[in-house]
């Protein structure tokens, strides 16, 4: 082959590679582009209550550092974030073991422990919130049966964030714990078997060995959760609208009632707009974190 | 050092309570969701709550009787299958492509729509699908929710590529094969376990969302998860329907769950690993 | 339509009455006008509209026009609709609306289609505008544009149960004090039963508490400044907030109509004050069917003056076909489709129909609804339609209330605290333009 004809061919080639990722791109441009550049143009808008629309600026962004229910959405935000995000590694690594070690597990019982994040986000926000009413939920009956004190829940401003983690959770840790299984599955069998010639106890194998080579595999996870749970919305829209008073009210929940509830497009937008900056950039730090542990 | 074998059977065993734990946690609440909905309907919120009780099939009736139920499925089933259809068909392609070029800003860009709040594009594409006249129409909402199963589709399958040996498709191209030739009659095929994750994946999150259905369909495209909101209504609050179509809304993802479960791990894990 | 037509249609009958029957000259009337067209109808889903639709083949049958309905819970019908008129869509032509929530911002963004020249001049012979309730359509009009057409009357009214009432030996509260010292009683007899409940979600406390504060005889708003803080203001937020804390549910704070009447329906509560709507979910069962007693809630320093609103019906502005759009909205509120859907349990917002004989047997077939009827009667005479601050930005206004009742209920503030707080930012709410 002549060196002309294979750069023929390497060109076709990349010709041919970019036509099949063409699709998906333009679709994908297609579908986003609009509604972000509508977004932003929205953003400068200001919708007075008596109607009328015209140019601000930066007026919306500006109102955002003066708002204390944006800071308190923030601060809200970043408390589910963290609360559920450490219960979810935890938990979802600790099933992943639990389920690793289990290996002659009958699939219906397997699909069992993954069917919680197969369920409907609405489904769950209603199941959960029949279950938790502090009056009439089976959760206090139980609670008082085995003699503890009834919670309110959801009606708790000091209780609403853990409880809505809670429930995000349940249904999210089996999540998790399929990703870190599948890292577990993929670490050389060899790894273990030098650990116990060492005679190390598993705990010191699962600290020593385990864990570090797993961290790649968790810190993934971690990125996939963090997009989902930097945005809550769908548990928090169907049990709690952000209450009690404002206890639960993250940024996604408070941007939506702004522009649908209040209807003010024009701030909601410029809401939505850092949310999105928040999202984006805790994704490229943890991509980041990912390179640095990765072996 | 204990006995070997002793230790051995405590760690079994411990690990089998643990697992007991985990699925009692686990499957309590989806249990109780059904049993609620076996309830006479005023006897979901009685308490204490029972647990002895005749079940009965009446909210299903009822559910069946006072909401086009069936229609919105279908409705939910066309959007569904539409959407995941669409995102294979542009999803392989690329995902394939992003494998073998390992250049991967295609990939990370369909995922950029994930970190937007959805309510951001709700708006803006109720202008936008108005413009071409498509409000109400499932090709809006196959195209809404192709945003979500594309990347879904992508993600999944661009390691199952990865795992395909290079020397495979080397050897094709001495052959005089095309990039796009290899991918149908030699990849794909290699892939079969990880496309189906991706179609169930795909197909159980657009099942699953609710928040573009509820701007972009109308009377009569509306889907199952964006009318399940009328169960909670002023002076008709139905606890007992209202689980009832929980129950049965919950129904086609825990199937395909319980359809792909084995697949699911590989391919679920494989994307997350080496993504 | 020109003034000939007008008199054509209203003035001659009224001459020629001797002649012509009233029902020729309701014949006189084209219903068929729009035949072919559809309209399309954004309802919320509650019974109002539920009973209303229980009719959709009637109309479609009368007119010849195709009815779209497109239905969801309040709050998502909001969502679309807040999407359909931010687009400017003609995709809804006839919208449910709340005039004493949305009603001064939709119309100062003119979403609302001008109803007030078509009620006259378009309008059936037997359509009877006057009919309708004076206090209602004054709630619905904004700067002298009629925006919507009412549907129902509601209010929140007290449910109690007689036979609790009856064991712990109270009377039937006659005034709030009365109400709190019976929710002592009732609490210290049994403590198995919730003594008083009521709306307690941020956004939904609102509705109630406007009740309390008029009967107190307070206002929101003085000299262009909020007024919470004033006597009567702290009154009604200790007041209110006291009840709930110290006799509601444990988690009230997000009760709305939904946990209170599953409470008060389930037999656990032993006052309820919650929507006249809620009656049917409420008897749901037959349980609380013989043990219920209905009342307007009880009077404070100023009375009674009940909150009384409705559901109102209006035309989009971007309706590319008003006209057939009116056609629905005035065979929805017609004298006829009222009384029917009066037989359904929704009170009509026309003092006629509530007094039409086969409603009337209707009514007197149990106890309960006799007594709901005449707490409507109540609320149709006395009522106000303020729920939250009149102005335009009332349904964020709601949240402030809210807040500062949650903030009482929770112990997070005192009194002066939470009024103070409250009227500080409803004040920059108000003077938002």
């Amino acid at each position: 082959m002549s060196d002309a004809a294979a750069t023929l061919t390497q060109d076709r080639q990349r010709l041919e590679l970019s036509a099949l990722s063409a699709p998906a791109v333009i679709f994908t441009v297609a579908m986003i582009a609009f509604p972000v550049v509508y977004t932003i143009w929205l953003g400068f808008q200001s919708f007075s209550s008596t109607g009328q629309q015209s140019f601000a600026g930066l007026a919306n962004y500006a109102k955002l550092a003066s708002d204390y229910e944006f800071w308190h959405g923030l601060w809200v935000t970043i408390a589910l974030y963290v609360l559920s995000l450490f219960l979810q590694l935890v938990f979802g690594v600790w099933l992943a073991l639990v389920l690793f070690h289990a290996k002659r597990l009958p699939g219906i019982v397997r699909s069992m422990f993954i069917s919680p994040f197969m369920m409907p986000p609405v489904v769950a926000g209603m199941m959960w919130l029949v279950i938790l009413d502090p009056s009439l939920g089976a959760a206090n009956y139980i609670l008082q049966s085995l003699g503890l004190p009834p919670s309110e829940w959801l009606a708790s401003p000091t209780w609403v964030i853990p409880t809505v983690a809670l429930i995000d959770s349940w249904q999210w840790t089996p999540y998790v714990a399929l990703i870190v299984l599948g890292g577990l599955q993929s670490l050389p069998p060899s790894v273990y078997e030098a650990a116990q010639i060492d005679g190390a106890s598993p705990f010191k194998t699962f600290q020593r060995i385990t864990l570090p080579l797993l961290l790649p595999t968790i810190v993934t996870a971690a990125i996939l959760r963090s997009v989902d749970l930097l945005r809550f919305f769908d548990i928090i829209y169907i049990t709690t609208q952000g209450g009690p008073g404002n206890a639960s009210n993250t940024l996604n929940i408070y941007g939506f009632r702004v522009g649908f509830e209040f209807f003010n497009i024009g701030y909601a937008s410029a809401l939505m707009l850092t949310l999105t900056a928040i999202v984006f950039g805790a994704v490229l730090a943890f991509n980041r974190l990912r390179g640095a542990v990765a072996w | 050092m204990t006995d070997a074998p002793t230790t051995d059977r405590w760690i079994r065993h411990l690990n089998l309570l643990q697992l007991v734990l985990a699925g009692i946690i686990i499957m309590t609440p989806t249990v109780w969701m059904v049993l609620s909905s076996l309830k006479p309907s005023f006897e979901v919120t009685a308490y204490p709550p029972t647990l002895v009780f005749s079940p009965t099939l009446e909210n299903y009736v009822e559910l069946m009787k006072t909401t086009p139920f069936v229609s919105y499925a279908v409705n939910s089933l066309i959007v569904t299958i539409g959407s995941t259809s669409l995102g294979l068909l542009f999803g392989i392609p690329a995902a394939f492509a992003v494998s073998w070029t390992r250049i991967s800003w295609p990939a990370i860009l369909t995922l950029a729509a994930r970190m937007a709040p959805g309510t951001l594009f709700l708006l803006p594409w109720y202008v936008m699908f108005r413009q071409v006249g498509m409000i109400g129409s499932y090709t809006a909402l196959i195209l809404s929710h192709a945003v979500i199963t594309l990347p879904i589709v992508i993600w999944v399958l661009m390691p199952s590529f990865d795992g395909i040996p290079r020397s495979v498709f080397e050897a094709a191209q001495v052959d005089g094969c095309s990039v796009t030739r290899i991918l149908w009659r030699i990849a794909l095929p290699l892939v079969g376990s990880g496309v189906a994750v991706a179609a169930i994946l795909a197909f159980v999150f657009s099942w699953n969302y609710f928040l573009f259905a509820l701007v972009l369909s109308n009377g009569d495209s509306k889907t199952l998860i964006a009318a399940a909101f009328n169960f909670i209504g002023e002076g008709s609050t139905q606890w007992g329907a209202l689980m009832a179509a929980a129950t049965l809304i919950a129904l086609p993802p825990l199937i395909l769950a319980a359809l792909v479960q084995r697949w699911l791990v590989s391919g679920l894990t494989l994307g997350a690993v080496k993504g | 339509m020109n003034a000939r037509m007008f008199a054509a249609r209203v003035a001659l009958p009224v001459l020629a009455v001797v002649a012509v029957s009233a029902q020729a000259s309701a014949a006189d009337f084209d219903w068929k006008k729009f035949q072919g067209k559809t309209v399309t109808f954004l309802a919320n889903n509650n019974p109002v509209s539920q009973a209303l639709l229980s009719y959709k083949a009637d109309f479609e049958k009368l007119t010849g026009i195709t009815l779209k309905v497109d239905g969801y819970q309040e709050q998502q019908m909001r969502q679309r609709l807040v999407t359909v008129m931010n687009a400017r869509s003609d995709e809804v032509d006839v919208f449910m609306t709340l005039p004493s929530r949305e009603g001064e911002q939709f119309a100062v963004s003119g979403w609302y289609a001008d109803l007030s020249a078509m009620s006259k001049n378009e309008a059936a012979t037997d359509y009877d505008l006057a009919g309708l309730s004076q206090a209602l359509l004054k709630a619905g009009t904004f700067s002298g544009k009629l925006t919507s057409m009412p549907m129902n009357i509601e209010g929140p009214i007290l449910y109690y149960r007689t036979d609790i009432l009856k064991k712990c030996g109270v009377e039937k509260p006659a005034t709030i004090k009365d109400v709190e010292a019976a929710a002592q009683k009732i609490k210290a007899c049994d403590s198995t039963i919730t003594p008083f409940v009521s709306r307690g979600l941020k956004p939904a406390v609102a509705y109630t508490f406007s009740n309390m504060l008029h009967n107190i005889g307070g206002s929101y708003m003085a000299n262009g400044k909020s007024n919470l803080c004033s006597p009567k203001g702290k009154e009604t937020l200790d007041t209110y907030s006291r009840l709930l804390r110290d006799y509601g549910p444990p988690g009230v704070v997000n009760y709305s109509f939904q946990q209170i009447s599953a409470l008060y329906r389930s037999g656990r509560a032993a006052m309820s004050f919650e929507s006249s709507n809620e009656l049917r979910t409420v008897m749901d069962g037959g349980e609380r069917l013989k043990d219920t007693g209905l009342a307007p809630f009880p009077a404070g320093e100023a009375g009674q003056v009940p909150t009384a609103i409705g559901w109102g019906m209006a035309v989009s502005a971007y309706s590319k076909q008003p006209s057939a759009a009116w056609y629905f909205v005035q065979w929805a509120t017609s004298p006829e489709i009222q009384k029917r859907m009066a037989l359904q349990g929704i009170a009509p917002p026309r003092p006629a129909v509530a007094n039409d004989p086969e409603y009337r047997k209707w009514i007197d077939a149990e106890p309960v609804r006799k007594e709901w009827q005449a707490a409507l009667d109540v609320l149709a005479t006395k009522g106000s339609s303020e729920v939250g601050y009149p102005i335009v930005a009332n349904p964020q206004s709601r949240e402030f209330i809210g807040q500062a009742v949650q903030d009482l209920i929770l112990k997070q503030k005192t009194v002066d605290q939470a009024c103070a707080d409250a009227d500080k930012e409803l004040d920059a709410l108000i003077a938002q333009k």
